[in-house]
Parts: C-alpha cells; structure tokens; sequence
C-alpha cells in the first residue's frame, strides 16, 4: 500500500541535517549515512551521499530525476560483476 | 596472419551450447547492446588460436541463435559449449573524450593528487547514479568505490595506464 500524500516524503532527521551541513560548508565531501529509507528530496541535488549497503559507503551523487526515489535504491546489497566487454563509462 | 595476442582480446560472448540439430549454436552477449557482438566478428578463443565468423539467426531465451564459419553439425556446436569468444579491442569504434571502454579503465594504476600509488582499478560499477571506479590493493584491505566524474578523476592517461585520482573527502 503506497504511502498516505498527507505525510509527506519520509527522511530520517539525521540525513538533513547532515545534507544542510554540507551545503553550507560548500565542501565536496561524501555524506555518509546508513538510512536507506529516507527519500531523495529536491534539496539533495548536487551532493553525494555514501549510502551504506551493509559492508561500504557506496557514493551516491544525487541528480534531479533521482528525486522522489529511496537512498537504498542506488546502493545495491549484492554485487555482480559480470563482463566489461564493449560496456562504457562516461566521465561527467 | 599471424595470431592476435591475449592482451588485444576482450571477451564479449560465450558459447552456451548447441542450438537444434543443424549445427547452430547457442550465444550468450556480454555486449551493453547483445546483438552487437555480431559486429565485432571476427571472434577468437582464449588462446586467439581459433576463429569464427559469427552470423545471428535468431533470438532464443538467454541469447541468441548463431552460425559460425567452421562449425556445421551439432557435434561439432557442442563441443564447442563453454567456450570464451573474444573480439579484437581494435575493432570497437573510438570514443568520444571523456568516454571509456570499462575494458580500457580496468587495470589501469592509480594515483593520488601527491603523485602516491593508491592501487588499480578492479571494475567500474554503474548503479543508476553515474559511473564508479573500484580501486583495490596496496595495503588497503577493502576496495574503495571513486565516483567517475571530472572532479574525483581529473586525469585519465590511457598511454601510459595510469589515472589520477582526487577522491572526495567524508564527513
């Protein structure tokens, strides 16, 4: 069942004060944190964020179509390697 | 013509085994788009000792159906079953700057801003929030994950194999 409107996203308290932190000392630094849980709000974009995923803080640099979806979705808990093959990465 | 050493191979299929009784065979892509390892035919084995050229006929579940050069009958196709394909690094087309084969970062050694070893790069992962390079070795116990953007990764020397990394600080 989804989640009631009247509510409001969920965000653990930790993860904005630590996100308002950073934007104010306008440091790059990687936010840790271990909340999963929380939503990614608007005024996340632009920071990193390590989000744990039960072993390491994997980086997370938030941008605005990750807005709406959970910190947890962007570090997965099992790690697959596979094949670089003709795979590609782009430096941004 | 003389064989392609292992170092200019990279492997982007294998044979899972035969299809039907008419010597095709069963492929599975490792390739970002499947159907592209057709394109890089000529493929090679391991040992760049052997190769084919490979045509796909149709997809079945898992891959694709496929004729090589050489193989004609399903003897011949399942003999085959768990072979490496590889293709010529050469025959991947250039990049535009700042793009990167993950074959081309992989192995690379890595340097801090001070001109200190910090290890070599493992894999390079993609979660959905941009590319990350996993560096492993010199006396770190677990590997550590470096966001692929300018910032973090100002230098990349693919001539000399060695990238120069800024990893950002934590809170």
């Amino acid at each position: 069942m989804a989640r009631s409107i009247w509510k409001g996203p969920f965000v653990d308290g930790y993860v904005l004060k630590k996100a308002e932190k950073s934007r104010e000392g306008g440091k790059n630094e990687v936010i840790k944190i271990w909340s999963r849980r929380s939503t990614i709000l608007p005024q996340f974009v632009g920071l990193t964020f390590g989000v744990y995923n039960g072993k390491k803080h994997i980086p997370v640099a938030v941008s605005e179509e990750m807005i709406g979806q959970k910190f947890g979705e962007y570090s997965p808990t099992r790690t697959y390697y596979g094949h670089a093959a003709d795979k590609k990465a782009k430096r941004k | 013509m003389t064989n392609p050493t292992p170092e200019s191979l990279i492997c982007v299929g294998a044979i899972a085994g035969s299809f039907g009784v008419q010597g095709e065979v069963r492929i599975k892509s490792f390739c970002a788009q499947p159907e592209a390892i057709a394109a890089y035919s000529p493929l090679y084995t391991e040992d760049g000792t052997r190769s084919f050229t490979l045509r796909l006929t149709r997809q079945v579940t898992g891959g694709f159906g496929a004729r090589m050069s050489g193989i004609a009958t399903k003897e011949e196709a399942d003999a085959l079953k768990g072979t490496s394909l590889y293709a010529l690094r050469d025959k991947m087309p250039n990049l535009p700057d700042d793009e990167f084969y993950h074959a081309d970062l992989i192995g690379l050694d890595v340097f801090d801003t001070g001109g200190a070893a910090m290890g070599r790069v493992t894999a390079v992962h993609n979660h959905g929030a941009g590319d990350l390079l996993e560096i492993a070795g010199t006396g770190r116990g677990d590997s550590v994950l470096i966001p692929f953007t300018l910032q973090a990764v100002p230098t990349v020397d693919l001539g000399s194999r060695r990238i120069i990394v800024d990893p950002p600080a934590e809170d």
